[in-house]
């Protein structure tokens, strides 16, 4: 049992450097068993770069990364095994329906009867007899998320996965995110939609122009960026009035609230903070 | 050490252009194999006579002995090395590069498949293409030949003659296995993979018309496969075809490695 004591999803020191400033540089972070993280970043800040090493198609310049102790690049073939992946752009075989893509993927990673297909196409109403290629956006990430989830992984790297999904949708990928997630799931979730970030994920990882800038617990970033204000009334009825208002907590004349702040603006605060870096935010 | 399900969606891949290229080549051998007539031959030696440079550029020679050596100069020279080298352009570029460059080769590795299967099944599908290439051309020689001319086609002579063929086929699809294996850009892939062995084509030709020029052989490799030795069993012909083969083999294995240890990025 000495895979328990591991982190998951390691990242040491990573470094690839694309040169002109992209790339990632010296990336460090963990993801422990059973934990949903949040990685937070604008575009053509690492994110994707970082998650291409993850999954063992790129090399490291330096550093390190290992799932389960396995490095992700000499042993790739065994972390896939237990791996499920959302590509940030999702492109399968154009030439062929999503059924056949779906059937060619259970053959391929040889899942046999324990294919979770069934379940998933009902869930996000998908039906993937059309051909890939007149697929629009929106079903083809479907058809992104059915292939990820259904050789039920262990652990899930999803790179934007609820990109061209419509609100229902996203929000049934967030249930299907926190049942996993139940069910002892680790998850790797990219994202820039703040809303998903924060109801699912345990910890968040803020990256920018390929360095870390925060790593930290949704809880605490959120403690740490929450300001309260008391506010005294006239009497009662207005106090309480007050207070159903503002979604206060009175106690006499006195009521109390509490401005939090939302991660989107957490992530102003350290995105924006830098006048020099205001065309970063566009 | 191949992935079964990937070489049957490959091989799907490879039959469309099979059949058109299997239509095409029925099309020539059986045409040229009726046009075997010593009064024909007569006409085209003629030919050779009138304008021996063009003739001796697509490989045609005059006085072809036997209908072999007929078969030699008009199938050998030109339709039986552009045809399955075009096959070969096409399928090697589509099998590794062109999913690189369409980013659906992550549908592919994001699988607990190695690397090395991945490539190895794709270039059995680049093989078996080639092998079934000239398989049919071998039995459609036969047939042609022996429904028109009975008993004049020596078969063991063909049959070394075609394994020639096929070892220059296996080089060539070497050489488009390789550049799709090395570039992840589909424009790069076929520059390469279509570029070199056209180049050498060009050069054989250049070669074939003599004079000054012969010299050009020894900067191609079509120069090693010697149709007219191999036939009359010449050893420097089945060293020849030695070397494409051992050379096709070492090009596969660059290929596999350098698939196996790139950046993908996808």
């Amino acid at each position: 049992m000495k895979e328990v004591f591991m982190n998951a999803i390691q990242i040491e020191n990573l470094i690839r450097d694309y040169g002109g400033g992209k790339g990632v540089f010296d990336v460090s972070f963990h993801v422990d068993h059973g934990e949903a993280f949040g990685f937070l970043g604008p575009n053509g800040a690492g994110k994707t770069t970082t998650i291409r090493h993850l999954m063992g198609f790129i090399r490291p310049q330096s550093g390190k990364c290992t799932i389960d102790g396995i490095d992700c690049w000499s042993g790739r073939d065994k972390v896939q095994a237990r791996l499920g992946y959302i590509p940030g752009e999702i492109s399968f075989f154009d030439d062929i329906s999503g059924t056949e893509f779906l059937k060619f993927l259970e053959e391929y990673r040889r899942i046999g009867t324990c294919s979770r297909k069934a379940e998933l196409l009902e869930r996000f109403e998908l039906d993937p007899t059309g051909r890939i290629k007149k697929m629009s956006k929106g079903t083809k990430q479907k058809l992104g998320i059915v292939a990820a989830f259904m050789h039920d992984p262990d652990i899930l790297i999803l790179d934007e996965p609820t990109s061209g999904l419509d609100p229902l949708m996203q929000s049934r990928f967030v249930n299907l995110v926190a049942e996993e997630k139940e069910h002892g799931k680790t998850i790797l979730m990219s994202s820039h939609m703040f809303e998903e970030v924060e109801r699912t994920c345990d910890r968040i990882g803020i990256i920018r122009k390929g360095r870390m800038i925060a790593v930290d617990s949704a809880a605490a970033l959120h403690e740490r960026h929450t300001r309260s204000y008391t506010v005294t009334l006239e009497n009662e009825t207005a106090a309480e009035a007050f207070a159903a208002d503002f979604d206060g907590v009175r106690s006499g004349i006195r009521v109390t609230v509490a401005a939090k702040q939302s991660l989107e603006e957490i992530f102003m605060n350290y995105y924006g903070g830098d006048k020099n870096d205001q065309h970063d935010i566009i | 050490m191949i992935s079964m399900t990937l070489y049957k969606r490959e091989m799907k891949g490879s039959v469309k252009l099979l059949v058109i290229f299997g239509a095409v080549i029925i099309l020539y051998v059986s045409i040229i194999i009726s046009m075997y007539d010593p009064e024909m031959m007569k006409m085209l030696d003629s030919f050779v006579d009138a304008m021996p440079e063009l003739m001796a550029a697509v490989g045609m020679k005059a006085n072809a002995a036997d209908l072999l050596g007929f078969m030699v100069s008009y199938l050998y020279g030109f339709i039986l090395l552009v045809f399955p080298m075009l096959f070969c352009i096409l399928r090697g570029n589509a099998l590794i590069a062109k999913y690189v460059d369409k980013g659906s080769m992550t549908a592919l590795v994001a699988a607990p498949v190695k690397r090395r299967t991945i490539a190895l099944t794709q270039l059995s599908v680049l093989l078996s293409g080639i092998l079934l290439l000239v398989f049919y051309i071998t039995i459609l020689e036969y047939i042609c030949a022996g429904s028109g001319f009975p008993g004049e086609l020596d078969l063991s002579a063909l049959l070394s003659l075609n394994f020639g063929l096929l070892c220059l086929h296996l080089f060539i699809g070497g050489i488009c296995f390789l550049s799709s294996c090395i570039f992840s850009d589909t424009k790069y892939s076929i520059a390469a993979g279509a570029g070199i062995p056209a180049l050498m084509y060009v050069l054989q030709m250049l070669a074939n018309v003599g004079g000054n020029a012969e010299k050009i052989k020894y900067c191609t490799f079509f120069t090693l496969f010697d149709p007219d030795g191999i036939i009359v069993g010449e050893s420097n012909a089945a060293a020849g075809a030695f070397l494409l083969f051992a050379g096709a083999v070492v090009l596969y294995g660059i290929g596999i490695m350098i698939f196996d240890k790139k950046d993908l990025y996808i």
